[in-house]
């Protein structure tokens, strides 16, 4: 077996962030109406349960992962680093993308988008080492292309066919 | 009822609803055949841009992608030996050995047509029962409804997730979640945090997208790579012409494939790979030459494709009559037919037939323009597989925000959706699963405002939840799955114990 981290983390997250629910719930404004429950009776039993189903799962995941043992490999899920990069590059570049989205306009802020995506993923997989000079430049290109065509392209068909707004 | 089918046909027959179903089944088609990428997610993208339509047409169109993406999985399951989906599993024990034998197009030929008769026999079965089972539920009372969206939740967290207490706890998520926002009874702000944009409740719209699009874009990234190089079953096809004579004379096949598909679509959870691996096992097993299957046996190719598309109308059933849906994809859709405006469920039998019906002629189109665009287009389909990962991957990003930007023009929704869609990846790839979260978000409100508009009817007793006939039946049908999920848990975690004693 291999070793994951990751999985009794997930479980310890779960768990503070049902009791912190459970905290906020006990807050909430009491509006008396005959026979009703309370507004907070429903987020309080849903985050009392989350946080007493995920006790078994968090002991269940730790006592897996000190099974393993500390000499076994690192799992395939949890990947390298590497794999690790290409996730987190998706996720700098889409909240990056949020916040320039209606500042920039849309056909400049998904160019930049997507270009920055395919050329990003590209650079972290290794594959850009492998090429030429003129080859990088041949790729810098395409996905130049490829990124200013999809902004125009998605922008004139939501704008004129769907004619949903778009920020200019 | 002729007359409701009448209805619904002129609905259907209409340029700008035959144009959306044949475009949903497009992008289904597309959406199936690149390994990885779910119906699900088809249905999510589509959800935007189905927001404007009338009912019927946005329905056929997301109709249209479960109809495509569910035959195309067939595609790379057939020359790539890769399943495109996992219902596809199955196609690829003798799809590919008869590729390999350079039957490719034979082999493709043989899955188009069977997944079209699956599509088109299910779609008489749900057009039989779903209107019985909508009858029987205008009954249901405050207290069945609230038992019955327990039933719901409690019996796809059973079957979702690895395990029951991380199907439950996904179910939970979702049930919490659907309790921000204004409280309908009462007025209070419920997690709102002062954001304009939460006191409503959550929107369904980012929820949706970031769970099943961005979550599975997250998992892509997070598995890219540009080294890895698929199994080619070396056979290039021009065309891929439909066998219906062949297709036919494998009659059993596809009873097998159509029984398959309607008894386990409606099971929540079940899911399509145990559909078409029933619906093989089954076919092998009744077969004159058992030992033909597996290498490149047309009935083996037959039952399961057939399986495949008999399975979305199964699953339809409880969604359409009951508001429950079967497994992912019919949860997204059930998402997206409450964004349409319609919901599910008996009164929408009873209100709404002519939209009913609708959508049972329009998932027959979905079929029909499914096998025509199958056959016509397969070169091109083929060519979608060699599509760059990481131009594919922004693509489809791009489609996320701009269909969730689109609806409302909210930013905030646009964090929603990221942060969905990271909180999706880990959901998934700790085998929480993502579907229990939309049915707890969907189901959660039905069973909270149905409990207190219970007590307060009945003057604040509980004991009509467990009294009246069918709300107790609900009740002791979830907590009997509860109870045998668990005693099969506790069976197989027992097993390889036992296993690991004999030997030693």
């Amino acid at each position: 077996m291999q070793r994951d981290i990751g999985k009794p983390l997930f479980d310890l997250v779960l768990l503070v962030t049902s009791a912190a629910a459970f905290a906020l719930s006990t807050t909430l404004r009491n509006v008396e109406i005959v026979g009703d429950l309370s507004a907070s009776f429903f987020p309080k039993l849903i985050s009392g349960l989350i946080f007493l189903l995920v006790i078994p799962c968090l002991i269940k995941d730790i006592r897996e992962w000190r099974a393993t043992g500390d000499g076994s490999p690192a799992s395939q899920g949890a990947g390298s680093a590497r794999n690790v990069a290409q996730w987190g590059l998706i996720i700098v570049l889409a909240a990056g993308y949020i916040l320039i989205f209606e500042a920039f306009g849309y056909i400049p802020s998904t160019a930049l988008f997507t270009f920055f995506c395919i050329i990003g993923l590209a650079v972290i997989s290794g594959t850009w080492r492998q090429l030429s000079a003129m080859a990088q430049l041949k790729s810098v290109l395409l996905a130049a292309v490829f990124a200013v065509t999809l902004a125009v392209a998605v922008f004139y068909v939501f704008t004129e066919l769907f004619e949903i707004p778009l920020p200019d | 009822m002729i007359s409701s089918y009448l209805d619904g046909l002129e609905m259907v027959l209409q340029w700008g609803t035959l144009l959306a179903i044949a475009g949903g089944t497009l992008l289904g088609i597309v959406m199936g055949a690149l390994p990885g990428l779910t119906s699900a997610m088809a249905v999510a993208l589509l959800l935007p841009v189905t927001f404007g339509m009338p009912p019927v047409m946005g329905i056929g169109m997301m109709l249209g992608a479960l109809c495509g993406a569910g035959a195309s999985g067939s595609i790379p399951a057939i020359l790539l030996n890769i399943p495109g989906t996992p219902s596809s599993v199955a196609t690829t024990f003798d799809g590919f050995p008869m590729a390999q034998k350079g039957e490719a197009g034979r082999a493709l030929g043989l899955a188009i047509v069977a997944s079209f008769f699956g599509g088109v026999a299910s779609m008489v079965i749900l057009s039989l029962l779903a209107p019985p089972i909508a009858e029987f539920a205008l009954r249901f009372g405050a207290a069945e409804y609230f038992s019955l969206s327990i039933f719901g939740l409690v019996i796809i967290a059973s079957v979702a997730g690895k395990s029951l207490l991380k199907g439950l706890i996904a179910g939970l998520i979702g049930f919490f979640v659907s309790t921000i926002g204004t409280d309908p009874i009462t007025g209070v702000d419920r997690f709102t945090f002062g954001q304009l944009s939460l006191l409503t409740g959550v929107n369904l719209l980012p929820v949706l997208i970031g769970l099943f699009a961005v979550a599975q874009v997250l998992k892509d990234a997070f598995e890219y790579d540009p080294h890895q190089r698929m199994q080619d079953s070396g056979h290039r096809i021009d065309i891929a012409r439909p066998r219906f004579i062949e297709t036919l004379r494998h009659w059993k096949a596809i009873v097998a494939g159509v029984a398959s598909g309607s008894i386990v679509g409606p099971v929540p959870g079940a899911g399509g790979s145990i559909a078409s691996l029933v619906a093989y096992d089954q076919t092998r097993r009744f077969s004159r030459s058992p030992e033909k299957f597996g290498t490149g046996h047309a009935p083996g190719i037959v039952s399961v494709e057939s399986a495949n598309n008999a399975l979305l109308g199964g699953a339809l059933i409880p969604t359409l009559a009951l508001g429950i849906p079967g497994e992912a994809a019919t949860a997204v859709l059930l998402g997206g037919l409450m964004i349409q405006g319609v919901t599910p469920g008996p009164l929408l039998f009873d209100g709404q037939s002519g939209t009913v019906y609708g959508i049972f002629v329009a998932y027959l189109v979905a079929n029909v323009f499914m096998l025509l665009t199958m056959c016509l287009g397969i070169k091109l389909f083929i060519r979608v597989l060699m599509v760059p990962r990481k131009q594919l991957l922004a693509a489809i990003l791009v489609f996320c925000f701009i269909g969730v930007y689109g609806v409302d023009g909210d930013v905030f929704n646009l964090f929603l959706m990221l942060g969905f869609g990271i909180l999706g990846y880990f959901l998934n790839r700790y085998q929480f699963g993502t579907a229990p979260v939309i049915l707890g978000l969907i189901l959660g409100p039905i069973a909270e405002s149905n409990l207190r508009r219970g007590l307060q009817a009945f003057e604040g007793d509980w004991t009509p939840f467990f009294t009246r006939p069918i709300s107790v039946t609900f009740l002791v049908i979830a907590v009997g799955l509860l109870a045998l999920t668990l005693w099969q848990n506790h069976r197989s975690n027992r097993r390889p114990q036992t296993a690991s004693g004999n030997e030693a």
